[in-house]
């Protein structure tokens, strides 16, 4: 029953426009910066050089593709359920005989196949390097990686959000709120005391950061998975409350 | 015969409105029952909790013995349901979004092709399987909604106003097709259309305000043979008890008259009666149905009917 949903949602996914459109302006812009970063690098001295390049571009191209991914998770989200509330086409679901955590991660994991593209596009540009200069395999496969689950983190709020309401741009808008929360989280650590780290802990930034730089950590890892699993437990209880409404 | 759906004591609350209250409600195979009421009356509220999109606030849905709240996903393989937007993904094919369907109510992948042809040539969509959904027009997809829904042969199919965007000739051929598919279902279907119930089914329920107005066999609720008639002049009931045709006549009104002729006796043969027995002709009407003026009078169009 899950591949049943996720393959539909896949299946309208590709034959729409918002996806193609994601991909394209955002390859546009990754190529953009990846030329930036490989102009700076290739113009200075050895000497001056304070990181690898691998590391340049990493923090550049995946730091810009997380931005990406944040727009593009709660845009792909809404059509899966807040659009299919609007239309009706909900209700052909909720009266198969389906469970509701199947109805869930059929789309989740629809999502999470959409999503992959966006996130492989860095490691695409990054392979056009490959014949030229020696780059860390392992610290891109990290960093793709953490923008990976970053993006399904994402993925998952923006489900959350569209399973509130049956107006589409209520639902992104709720989602963007809600990450943009999560983005600048960290910063009320300055507002408070030193010591208290847990508003930083709550930022995800923090969190692929670390990924980015090639750190692969328990920790981090608990993170998105944690709060993926969190915002979609969140969207199985709006989804079963529908029926009460 | 065998019970497909039993509804007891079915209600629901939506915050301090009641939107149906007290539901009894029985259905056996092949008979089709129709839920009839002004927009408003909780038609659909009750059809969607039959389908499980809703959970009642109090009461018991049965499909087959399986209780729907408790066992809703085994009760819901013997359930098709159209709702009032049939619920359609227009970036899909018609053959795409049935096969998804098909999927969706778990048939085995083998009859999946011959179920597809069945529910397009039932619905008369057969050479319509390439086109996308979003060109279809309004009948189309009322059509393709009706496919889905029958499309895994469910001995109890709930129709929310199946008849919404069809012309008359689609109209006439969806009657044909739910009579047909009665043979082997138990259908339920919504309409605030009364010709429309009448005609394609054996049971009419009436809701007003949320509650069960009026449930009868539509053969005790056909019109029989009574007639309203209303004289000029002075007019005695006697007159009119006095005329071939007529085997009795009653005072209903000012010179009004409710009349009940001979069984083989026609409204030409009344009307020809008066006349030759020199009384002033000016209205005659078939009186309603009980049907009829049960109806009517909920939805506060008697006066003007």
């Amino acid at each position: 029953m899950i591949a049943t949903i996720a393959a539909r949602e896949i299946r309208s996914g590709l034959v729409t426009p918002l996806l193609w459109v994601l991909l394209g302006v955002g390859q546009v812009v990754l190529a953009w910066i990846f030329l930036q970063v490989v102009e700076d690098f290739s113009a200075l001295d050895a000497g001056e050089r304070s990181a690898s390049l691998t590391q340049e571009l990493c923090v550049n191209l995946f730091g810009f593709a997380a931005v990406l991914a944040m727009f593009a998770a709660p845009l792909l989200a809404m059509r899966m359920l807040s659009a299919e509330f609007r239309d009706g086409g909900y209700d052909l679901l909720a009266a198969a005989p389906a469970r509701l955590i199947e109805i869930l991660l059929g789309k989740f994991i629809a999502l999470a196949v959409l999503i992959t593209p966006l996130c492989l596009l860095p490691a695409a540009n990054l392979a056009l390097l490959s014949g030229a200069t020696t780059l860390d395999l392992g610290q891109v496969a990290a960093a793709t990686l953490g923008l990976w689950l970053a993006a399904l983190f994402f993925g998952a709020i923006g489900l959350q959000a569209s399973s509130l309401t049956e107006q589409p741009g209520a639902a992104v808008l709720i989602a963007f709120g809600l990450l943009l929360l999560f983005s600048i989280i960290g910063r009320a650590e300055s507002l408070t005391a030193q010591t208290l780290s847990l508003f930083g802990w709550l930022s995800w930034n923090e969190h692929l950061f670390r990924f980015l730089l090639g750190a692969v950590r328990l920790s981090d890892l608990a993170y998105f998975l944690l709060f993926t699993g969190f915002f979609l437990a969140l969207a199985h209880r709006h989804l079963a409350n529908r029926r009460l409404q | 015969m065998e019970t497909l759906l039993r509804v007891t004591d079915l209600s629901r609350d939506f915050g301090r409105h009641s939107a149906l209250s007290g539901v009894d409600l029985c259905l056996e195979r092949g008979q089709v029952l129709g839920l009839l009421g002004p927009n408003g009356a909780g038609k659909t509220t009750c059809l969607r909790l039959l389908s499980g999109l809703l959970a009642p606030t109090s009461g018991r849905i049965e499909i087959l013995g399986l209780d729907l709240t408790h066992r809703p996903l085994a009760a819901k393989r013997h359930l098709g349901y159209l709702p009032e937007r049939p619920p359609l993904h227009p970036e899909l094919r018609v053959d795409e979004y049935l096969t998804h369907c098909a999927h969706l109510h778990r048939l085995p992948r083998r009859t999946i092709p011959e179920a597809i042809a069945t529910a397009k040539q039932r619905c008369g969509l057969e050479d319509q399987g390439r086109r996308l959904i979003a060109k279809l027009s309004r009948g189309y997809r009322q059509r393709l909604g009706l496919a889905q829904a029958i499309l895994h042969r469910p001995p109890l199919l709930i129709l929310d106003e199946p008849t919404e965007g069809l012309d008359p000739v689609q109209m006439r051929e969806l009657r044909r097709l739910i009579r047909d598919l009665a043979r082997d279902s138990g259908i339920i279907l919504s309409s605030h259309l009364l010709p429309e119930v009448q005609s394609v089914c054996d049971r009419v329920m009436i809701l007003h305000q949320g509650r069960v107005r009026f449930d009868a066999e539509t053969r005790t609720a056909r019109p029989t043979n009574l007639w309203r008639v209303r004289l000029g002049g002075e007019t005695h009931v006697m007159h009119l008890n006095d005329l071939a045709p007529v085997a009795g006549a009653l005072a209903i009104g000012l010179n009004q008259f409710q009349v009940d002729l001979q069984p083989d006796a026609t409204s030409a043969d009344l009307a020809r009666a008066i006349l030759l027995a020199g009384l002033e002709l000016f209205e005659l009407t078939p009186e309603r149905s009980d049907l009829e003026r049960t109806f009517f009078d909920l939805i506060g169009a008697e006066e003007h009917a």
